[in-house]
């Protein structure tokens, strides 16, 4: 879940410049989908969203509609400048990506070949798996100091117990002064409490489980 | 309401434990069943011993290499490392001897129970041995080793065929054992209310989990707040079971009664009391009558406090299983024969009373969100159900 090449559709639909935006709209009904890249000859032209289309058409109830969904066709509304991301990209660079650029899909090329396409819901899914629960465990929050060696000590107690750790995120609080970063576990123990007053012993301040 | 009621227990079944410090203690059972004794509970009830469970019985819903595995494990023939892939040898689930024939009891004393019920013998049935829910095809998990739910209603399923039972899971934990045994099974239906997955073991128990395939619709999945108190998890059940039994139609229920929501149990951040433990009982109860004739079993389940809270919760069950009044105060003797023995001050009460458990902060945005997610179980999940 780490690379791009784990969260991607590998079975992406595409559109051809000279299809009408009827075509492209139904296609994004059909797929219930929202972007779709634009290839001629095989490699990627353009991008165009279901937003697009709409927009570059008259309104649902409008006489002049049918006509214009027969007329329009993707190439005048694609977007011609595509970001782009590959297949071995950290999966948090092509969500900085979308973020900095304000876009909720990217094209995955190999070279120049499409290979699949990512888009903002399957990043959410990938920070829900990697957070989250495929298997039996448990969370735990611990405040680390921010230096060297803090979240070593945590994990290291941790594991002197026999527990394993699943899975470990660490962010920064806010408004600490000093500057400290909580570290936000998954354990695989349906007890973790017994953990959590070892560390707080070590002198570490546990925010979840919550001690008695 | 008339009938029968059975209890089925012998002292083996208190060989399921894992020893030393370990919070999953088998000396509850102990302290429960001579508390009953003590209160009066079990004058006309003998207690109804049981077989182990065969291979057959456990190879309903377990894998064989696995069950080759904690016969392994309890010979002490086994290395840790080929055992920690099944989840055993960990902090969790240590070792202990003979840990096979033990669990394989648990499972026999639940299946007993349930043929008693389903073969008229009685028309509800308890086994506080049982109840271990977390429990995987081929992993043991969070204190458990065999299903012993998963592998009463396969069987039972066989024996009757046709038949629908219903599962309802009050502990604090997610019943994902179970669930994930029946997930596609559209005859079993799975109800678990539980501290949400976000802040308790084992994770799972998103509403949005509600069964696959045939079986969409057949698990339901209620996950509370931290810190819910009784009023809000009563009338979350209230809001979700009822509506979802009668939708379903059981020939059978089947509910797992940890009682580890208590706000005294050291494992769970929910904060229930005894209410909670008569409440649940006694509308299970009422709905086995109103939907099958009354066909009940009832499991013990998750419950840390084994001094104050697990015997008075488990004696309430006992007696709603039995229709009996249930007693105002612990006997005398009960409370001079493990007064000394308690690290803790025994509560004089089998009630516990309002005033020692007064509402914590945030109750209201507690059971607001409570509530509106038991709303979208009624939108969204109950409608599937058929």
């Amino acid at each position: 879940m780490l690379q791009v090449k784990d969260s991607m559709a590998r079975e992406v639909a595409t559109l051809s410049p000279g299809d009408t935006a009827g075509e492209a709209l139904a296609l994004c009904r059909d797929r219930r989908i929202r972007h779709l890249p634009v290839l001629d000859g095989g490699s990627l032209v353009g991008i165009v969203s279901d937003r697009d289309l709409r927009s570059a058409t008259p309104a649902f109830g409008d006489p002049d509609r049918a006509a214009a969904l027969a007329e329009v066709r993707v190439g005048d509304v694609m977007a011609r400048e595509v970001v782009t991301t590959g297949p071995d990209d950290p999966i948090d660079a092509a969500a900085n990506t979308m973020r900095e650029r304000r876009i909720n899909c990217l094209p995955v090329l190999e070279g120049d070949r499409l290979v699949g396409i990512v888009t903002s819901s399957d990043v959410m899914e990938s920070l829900v798996y990697l957070l989250g629960a495929h298997e039996p465990g448990s969370r735990m929050e611990v405040v680390v100091p921010d230096r060297p060696g803090t979240l070593a000590g945590v994990a290291g107690l941790i594991g002197e117990l026999g527990i394993n750790i699943v899975s470990v995120v660490t962010g920064p609080r806010q408004e600490e002064d000093p500057p400290t970063r909580v570290a936000i576990f998954r354990v695989d123990t349906i007890n973790p409490s017994h953990a959590a007053s070892v560390l707080e012993k070590a002198d570490y301040t546990v925010l979840w489980p919550p001690r008695p | 309401m008339t009938g029968r009621a059975a209890i089925v227990h012998d002292t083996a079944l208190e060989s399921y434990g894992f020893g030393g410090e370990h919070p999953f203690n088998p000396l509850r059972l102990r302290l429960t069943l001579e508390l009953c004794e003590d209160l009066g509970l079990l004058e006309d009830y003998p207690l109804t011993p049981s077989e182990p469970a065969t291979e057959g019985d456990l190879t309903t819903v377990h894998n064989l290499t696995y069950v080759r595995m904690v016969q392994e494990a309890g010979r002490g023939a086994a290395l840790l490392s080929d055992l920690r892939p099944y989840g055993i040898g960990t902090g969790d689930n240590p070792v202990f001897p003979d840990m096979h024939a033990a669990s394989a009891r648990v499972v026999g004393g639940v299946l007993e129970a349930g043929r008693l019920v389903m073969r008229g013998d009685a028309a509800h049935a308890m086994c506080i041995s049982g109840g271990l829910h977390h429990a995987l095809r081929s992993e043991a998990s969070g204190f458990c080793v065999y299903n012993d739910a998963g592998v009463a209603i396969a069987r039972l399923k066989e024996e009757h065929p046709g038949i629908r039972i219903a599962y309802v899971d009050t502990d604090a934990h997610h019943g994902d054992g179970v669930q994930w045994m029946f997930f596609e099974d559209p005859e079993v239906l799975t109800i678990s209310i539980h501290e949400s997955g976000r802040y308790l073991f084992p994770g799972t128990g998103g509403v949005h989990e509600k069964g696959s395939g045939e079986g969409k619709g057949y698990a339901v999945n209620v996950p509370l707040m931290p810190f819910t108190d009784d009023g809000s998890f009563i009338a979350t059940f209230e809001t979700v079971v009822p509506e979802a039994l009668r939708h379903f139609g059981p020939d059978l229920i089947l509910s797992q009664n940890g009682c580890d929501a208590h706000r005294l149990d050291p494992l769970t951040h929910l904060s229930a009391t005894t209410r909670l433990y008569e409440h649940v009982p006694a509308r299970v109860h009422d709905l086995a009558h109103e939907l099958c004739e009354g066909r009940w079993v009832a499991t013990g389940g998750g419950g840390y406090d084994i001094w104050r809270v697990v015997p008075r919760a488990w004696a309430a069950l006992w007696a709603s299983v039995s229709h009996q009044e249930l007693p105002e105060k612990l006997p005398e003797d009960w409370l001079h024969r493990w007064g000394p023995e308690s690290p803790v001050g025994l509560p004089r009460l089998m009630r516990d009373d309002p005033a020692d458990y007064p509402a914590g902060p945030r109750v209201s945005e507690i059971s607001d969100k409570n509530a509106r997610t038991a709303e979208e179980v009624l939108e969204k999940v109950l409608p599937l159900i058929r």
